[in-house]
């Protein structure tokens, strides 16, 4: 059975704020942040929290980190309440809010470590092989950059420190505030390789907050899709997927030797695939556009290329067309 | 994990500092001296030293009487200043939610990973003014002082961090981004006697006054600056004023910096 390490159920936050009428008169106005959020996240699990600004991601993020505590519901962390518990999840977790600020300018990245290890109770040579560790694991090291001042870092070098902060205390739970915002590809790339490692190497759980929805992609294992605080979705990337169209297209390019027909190839390929199939003659060769099931993608892959290499057929280009999650995003936000 | 780390870290983060800002340690050891000067210098041009000891009714060397008063109001608003402004701090600069995170409750590690800091700053401009107390003293003499001023200082912390505290919760709760205690700091000096003597005061200054730790911490270090050896009933007298003063304002301070603590998490404050 799979050990839940993070449960939310039915939570909900309101903020109040205040807009200035005039000098002395303010209006009330109360924002509902989270409308109900429940989830649960288990052991080794990569979770994305994906949705646009203001959704809820953040506040979701600070309720689990014990900075924010909810109006309604409960939230634990390896059974521990966050708001009752506060210290015993703070000492399970590592996190990470933003990546370009959170750190000592004029401490080096080695320093500033040394010094959040302390405040979270580490100490001797533990604290020390810890740190370098740390350092080893997100490339400072590498790049000769663990004992430069903070200040000279540049923003990728904040995140791998930000992202060595979180782990330093050896964490059962990773929660990152969308970790890789305004990196450059290298250094997103970078980091995104090192939460899969973390997480399907050393066991981590990683909560991730994105709207970047390549990442969301190929780093979660399980996405929620927020909307005005209130989870809209929560599956796999493929599950995702299948609500938004049930139905993929292949799409491949031939040409055809001339004793075979339009005709002869359309009623080959229709005795392959239960759905529609289109044949269309294009200048670089012929078009054949056929609508899939998605567990049918392989077989009818391999028939259909059997039945066209024995027709004599040459196969340039073979593409499949299935809803990205983007488009699952956009429809299930409403476009926002 | 402990409070010794918790204190290791404050004490840490400062010699950090120091390693990579040598122009912050060269200020704060030019800083005291130039505060004195400025006393004496003021000072002398109302009279000789003489004059002062007639003006002032204490038979006690001025230099050594601003010796004490510059340490004692300059490590009395290092502590409210610094606790209370470190929330400010951490805020500008994005670290609190990371500080708050820390496995201890948040009035702990505010004000614990500050204790360090004040102590090394404190001592540290103690040790620089032995050699004037010394010349001014002689040898025993100016050891008993530096003796006295010490436990002023660490004595006068206690109630003060809880003080400092209190101030420290309504920033983290109103979302404040000026440190109130920035005009607040020269109020409470007047009042504690830092600049005038408290019996010259109205009725209603001389009762805050009483109620001001920081008076107490004058009167203790200025015994030091008293010609002749330490009276040791009036030390122990204030010493007991200000332990009792201290379990007052801490534990007030306790309290309400769980309210606030609580207050700031469900604001959205952090």
């Amino acid at each position: 059975m799979k050990e839940e390490v993070v449960t939310a159920e039915n939570l909900r936050k309101n903020y109040e704020t205040y807009l200035r009428k005039g000098l002395l008169k303010r209006e009330r106005k109360v924002i509902e942040a989270l409308k109900g959020v429940s989830f649960k996240i288990y052991r080794g699990e990569v979770f994305g929290l994906l949705g646009p600004n203001g959704a809820g991601k953040t506040t979701t993020v600070k309720i689990l980190s014990t900075l924010l505590l909810p109006d309604s519901g409960n939230a634990f962390v390896l059974g521990y309440d966050v708001v009752k518990d506060a210290v015993e999840v703070r000492k399970r977790i590592g996190v990470s809010l933003t990546v370009e600020k959170g750190f000592f300018w004029k401490l080096t990245g080695r320093e500033n470590l040394m010094y959040f290890g302390m405040l979270y109770g580490l100490d001797g040579p533990e604290l020390r092989e810890r740190v370098q560790r740390m350092l080893e694991l997100v490339g400072l090291e590498e790049l000769g950059s663990s004992d430069k001042l903070y200040e000279e870092y540049s923003l990728g070098m904040k995140a791998r420190l930000s992202i060595a902060r979180a782990l330093l205390t050896d964490p059962d739970l990773l929660i990152l505030d969308e970790p890789t915002l305004g990196l450059d590809p290298p250094s997103a790339r970078l980091l995104r390789e090192l939460l899969i490692k973390v997480a399907h190497q050393e066991g981590k759980t990683v909560l991730i907050t994105t709207h970047n929805m390549f990442e969301a992609e190929i780093v979660c294992d399980r996405l929620a899709i927020i909307n005005e605080g209130t989870i809209v979705a929560m599956d796999t990337v493929d599950g995702l997927k299948r609500l938004v169209s049930e139905d993929i297209t292949l799409e491949m390019l031939v040409v055809l030797p001339a004793r075979v027909s339009l005709r002869q190839l359309k009623e080959e390929i229709a005795g392959v695939v239960s759905g529609r199939v289109e044949v269309d003659p294009t200048e670089e060769g012929t078009r054949i556009r056929v609508v899939l099931k998605p567990s049918e993608k392989e077989q009818v892959t391999q028939e259909m290329l059997r039945r066209l290499h024995s027709m004599g057929c040459s196969v340039r280009r073979i593409e499949v067309k299935e809803p990205t999650l983007e488009d699952v995003f956009i429809e299930l936000t409403g476009g926002k | 994990m402990g409070l010794w780390t918790l204190l290791k870290s404050g004490l840490v983060l400062d010699i950090y500092f120091f390693k990579n800002n040598r122009a912050q340690l060269v200020s704060m050891f030019a800083w005291p001296y130039i505060l004195l000067a400025l006393m004496l210098g003021m000072g002398f041009l109302f009279g000789s030293a003489e004059t002062f000891k007639s003006n002032v009714g204490v038979e006690a060397d001025p230099v050594v009487f601003f010796i004490a008063s510059t340490l004692v109001a300059m490590a009395s608003m290092s502590v409210m200043w610094e606790v209370g402004g470190t929330v400010l701090y951490h805020r500008w600069i994005g670290t609190l939610p990371y500080v708050l995170i820390a496995p201890y409750r948040t009035s702990i590690t505010l004000v614990m990973s500050y204790v360090p800091r004040y102590l090394l700053w404190s001592f540290m401009q103690l040790a620089e003014f032995i050699p004037v107390l010394v010349w001014r003293e002689g040898l025993v003499g100016g050891l008993t002082d530096t003796l006295v001023m010490g436990l002023a200082i660490v004595v006068g912390m206690l109630p003060l961090l809880g003080f400092a505290a209190i101030f420290s919760a309504l920033l983290l709760t109103i979302k404040e981004e000026t440190n109130i205690l920035g005009w607040l700091n020269p109020i409470i000096l007047i009042l504690s006697g830092a600049f005038y003597p408290a019996y010259l005061f109205p009725a209603w200054a001389r009762l805050l006054s009483m109620l001001l730790p920081t008076t107490y911490t004058f009167e203790l270090a200025r015994l030091s600056s008293l010609l002749g050896a330490p009276k040791l009933a009036e030390m122990t007298f204030l010493i007991a004023v200000l332990f009792g003063m201290s379990f007052l304002y801490n534990a007030l301070s306790f309290t309400l910096m769980g309210k606030a603590e609580s207050r700031a998490l469900r604001s959205g404050a952090v």
